[in-house]
């Protein structure tokens, strides 16, 4: 049995962070837990996954986050605890039924998790969910330390079920990835009754249009007890619910106030430091180093929405400076800020948002906590000017390590394939649209990079595939984008669409429908390496397997193409160039929706299973330098003395740069 | 400020290189010597071939990274990283163990970046105010009997230069229940001849 699952209470280990959270779930005894993977959120998942085979509990990776969150959400309503967890960007995919779910509520614990990515780290955006949370209505909890995820996410359950709201906890991308001591507990699970009520306490509960929640008169009441000089109009359609979920709030504000998650340090000064979340590890660690322990306040606020007003009261009323240390937006400085209006305290909130103490970008650390402290406070730190200039002189010798594909991997093939089929194209500057996956590394430019330019259209000419994607932004808006280009009528070049196989389940397919029923032209390549490769090889619908391992029906990309009505469906091998470049052609003369699947397993996962047995070798005598197999892109090749060559212990023994190669100079080497 | 309080520890290399195992392995031996540990991994997106970070910090330590300049051991499984790393994070008279054998970005093998001589990856380590023990992790990897085990082989020249308050006792036991025993024979194997090339290195000053 996994560690994770059979450890006892009062078991010491070591856990990620985003084990401990999967920890807090199953000391809830969750029942349904669902994720789509996203960095920095994937271990959650898995751990549970793991754990779901000796525990018995439902656990699985969804097609994607709404899949995952609403099916979390429909078990609740079963009277089961439920959990989904999901990256930043995976909330934005759950956005319509997270800000309709609260209207009616839900019944057995409902917990989100949330790992945010402030720096951003991993993700295309550095928004920070806390706001989503806000913005629902429903509670907010952040954890310092693995420990308190563990214990936040267990007590977010049951917190769920006293409010009938869902409740989110917010990690963040540094939290999740490191590893800190946790001492397990007992597992709690709910005593709810597994059934389904459809009048649960309020008449329709379930159904957001349905009639009065719980009929008129019960919320209306309970609207003026809380505000009795308030007048409520009358309400229309899910208003009701809107009603209802309003009249909940003051109970949300009872659990803030009655949180355990709260610290306050008085100090001798009027000056405080307010941390929440993850920001208070450095706080604590800045505040040590600076000696401040006997003269600041200190306040850890581990409820961000709505705030604790217990604890932080006290800290408005005495102090008259206040630091927020916060990781993401600000958050919980404009909610202070609210309080002490409120209160008509005045009193000085320094963070992020007017005088950016802080800066109002990227992620917090020790040094830049304790610099900021160290000002509020009016320390002077000296800084070592010699050691930076010498510094900065070294940084020169420091060579970029710039990102690159894993040797022999496929999408090296499908690259190069789609390279060799644009150059035959009449037209001048293609546009690459790029889903978000492995292949997305075509976007992140090698250096020297071109020098920007002021024309509306411009060809750059880059021989590296490194250079060779245009457009990247979220998952699915690629092959959206694509469309508008069609539709804006650009004539310069081709439009290209390149989708992994768990994208294109994802949120690439309403796209594909969209262009098949408007009539718009769609050339679509679809990088099927079976597996979700970038998150740490997750199963999807064209592996073969579930979450569990178990076998799973797989669901072939062309055949859905097909089914959607493209006009041409090809498949071919990324492992066969030429195969690839002549699938490629077709699709590009192809007037209407084309879908190319180019299959080729990620040769991390096939190496698992299959030891590579020979690597390539150059011949020295029959290479001309042309730097062909350099183009190719793949780690294993070098370089040197105009001659080039390939790392025996990176090469894979894939085969492409022998295909690549113009004047037959690379061989599979006898072993 | 007493820095006694902790100790920092920065293990780094290039991804596929065992550095982030080998950070664990530390961490876990060092929780079964009683002390309260942190351990923060740090990658790119690329899951072979991209620069790799983690820090372990044993000891009274909230942040799960080391501030800059208090790294009191680098571990660098790949010289080039292991001056990235020193210049952010090597506290003035802390330690660099260096693994000589270089794995060349693709900057360099396909572009035209020039990757810095060993010499001057060693003397740039020592204009900070470090020491560096440089040695070739990897051929005595390959001597215990796999390449891979080169992550062991430093965790044996950390451990020589006794500069990280872990029982290698409790490193053994990390280590055994992480492997079979064929592997661990090998990583035991690597383990020691880490130990013994620093060991001699440092006797002879």
């Amino acid at each position: 049995m996994s560690d994770i699952a059979a450890g006892e209470v009062g078991t010491r280990m070591l856990l990620l962070g985003n084990e401990a959270i999967a920890r807090g779930a199953i000391e809830a005894g969750v029942r349904v837990a669902a994720a789509y993977p996203g960095t920095p959120s994937s271990e959650i998942m898995e751990t549970l996954i793991e754990a779901s085979k000796e525990l018995g509990f439902d656990a699985r990776w969804c097609v994607n986050e709404k899949v995952a969150f609403e099916a979390a959400a429909g078990a609740s309503l079963t009277g089961v605890r439920s959990f989904a967890s999901m990256k930043n960007a995976g909330l934005n995919v759950c956005m319509d039924l997270w800000m309709s779910l609260p209207y009616g509520g839900v019944r057995g614990g409902l917990v989100v998790v949330v790992a945010d990515d402030p720096a951003p780290l991993y993700s295309s955006a550095a928004q920070d969910c806390r706001v989503g949370a806000r913005w629902a209505h429903v509670p907010c909890l952040e954890p310092e330390s693995q420990q308190e995820a563990k214990d936040m996410v267990k007590a977010a359950f049951a917190m769920s079920e006293r409010l009938e709201l869902p409740v989110m906890v917010r990690s963040v991308a540094r939290l999740s990835h490191s590893v800190g001591v946790v001492e397990f507990g007992r597992i709690e699970p709910s005593d709810m009754v597994q059934g389904f009520n459809k009048h649960w306490k309020l008449a329709f509960r379930w159904a957001i249009y349905g009639p009065p929640a719980g009929g008129s008169s019960r919320v209306r009441e309970m609207l003026h007890q809380q505000h009795p000089h308030a007048e409520f109009p009358g309400f229309g359609n899910s208003g009701w619910k809107q009603a209802w979920l309003v009249a909940r709030q003051p109970d949300v504000v009872k659990e803030a106030e009655a949180s355990p998650f709260e610290e306050l340090q008085r100090g001798r000064e009027p000056i405080a430091i307010v941390a929440s979340g993850f920001g208070a590890c450095y706080a604590r660690e800045a505040i040590r180093d600076l000696e401040l322990g006997e003269r600041v306040w200190f306040c850890k606020v581990g409820m961000v929405h709505p705030l604790p007003q217990r604890t932080l009261m006290p800290v408005l009323r005495n102090c008259k400076r206040i630091l927020v240390i916060e990781d993401g937006e600000p958050f919980v400085e404009p909610q202070l800020r609210e309080l002490a209006q409120n209160e008509g305290l005045d009193v000085e909130i320094s963070g992020k948002q007017f005088d950016a103490l802080i800066a109002p970008h990227g992620e917090l650390d020790v040094d830049l906590v304790r610099r900021a402290i160290a000002r509020h406070c009016g320390i002077q730190v000296a800084v070592d000017q010699e050691r930076q200039q010498i510094k900065a002189e070294l940084a020169g010798l420091v060579t970029p390590r710039s990102s690159t594909l894993c040797a022999g991997c496929p999408h090296l093939g499908t690259y190069w394939a789609l390279r060799e089929a644009m150059k035959l194209g009449r037209k001048y500057v293609p546009i690459v649209n790029v889903e978000i996956g492995c292949y997305e590394q075509a976007e992140y430019g090698q250096q020297p990079y071109p020098e920007p330019s002021d024309a509306p259209t411009q060809r750059y000419r880059s021989d590296v595939l490194y250079n060779f994607a245009d457009t990247c932004y979220v998952m699915g808006s690629a092959t959206s984008m694509a469309l508008g280009q069609e539709r804006a009528g650009y004539k310069d070049g081709e439009i290209v669409v390149i989708a992994g196989d768990s994208s294109f389940y994802h949120t690439c397919m309403p796209a594909l429908v969209d262009a098949v029923w408007n009539g718009t032209r769609l050339t679509m390549i679809v990088v099927d390496n079976s597996w979700t490769a970038m998150t740490g090889h997750q199963p999807c619908p064209v592996t073969g397997i579930d979450a569990l391992g178990e076998p799973a029906t797989v669901v072939p990309i062309d055949r859905v193409a097909k089914a959607m009505g493209a006009g041409l469906v090809e498949v071919a091998s990324a492992y066969d160039v030429k195969e690839a470049e002549v699938a490629i052609r077709k699709a590009l003369d192809f007037d209407g929706v084309a879908v190319v699947v180019l299959r080729g397993e990620c040769k991390l996962q096939e190496l698992r299973r299959v030891p590579k047995e020979t690597v390539m070798k150059v011949d020295e005598e029959l290479c001309t330098g042309c730097r062909q197999c350099v183009h190719l892109g793949c780690p294993a090749v070098t370089f040197a003395d105009k001659k080039a060559g390939i790392d025996p212990l990176l090469c894979v023994g894939c085969g492409l740069c022998v295909q690549v190669c113009p004047v037959e100079a690379i061989a599979r080497e006898n072993s | 400020m007493d820095k006694k309080e902790v100790t920092n520890v920065i293990l780094t290399g290039v991804g596929g290189q065992g550095s982030i195992l080998a950070s664990h392995l530390l961490a876990e031996a060092a929780l079964k010597d009683g002390h309260d540990v942190k351990l923060a991994e740090t990658y790119g997106g690329a899951t072979r071939g991209g620069a790799v970070l983690s820090h372990v910090r044993i000891g009274q330590a909230w942040s799960p990274r080391t501030p800059e300049d208090q790294a009191d051991v680098i571990v660098a499984m790949e010289p080039l990283e292991g001056l990235r790393r020193a210049i952010q994070f090597l506290r003035p008279g802390g330690w660099v163990l260096l693994n000589t054998h270089p794995w060349y970005p693709v900057d360099v093998s396909a572009g035209g970046m020039e990757y810095p001589a060993i010499d001057s990856i060693v003397e740039a380590i020592q204009r900070l105010g470090g020491r560096v023990l440089s040695f070739d992790a990897s051929s005595l990897a390959l001597e215990a009997g796999s390449s891979r085990s080169a992550n062991v082989a430093m965790l044996g020249g950390l451990f020589a230069l006794g500069k990280v308050d872990v029982t290698e006792g409790s490193l053994f036991q990390a280590i055994e229940e992480r492997w079979s025993a064929r592997l661990v024979e090998i990583n035991r194997k690597a383990y020691k001849l880490g130990h013994d090339h620093v060991s001699e290195k440092t006797r002879q000053g």
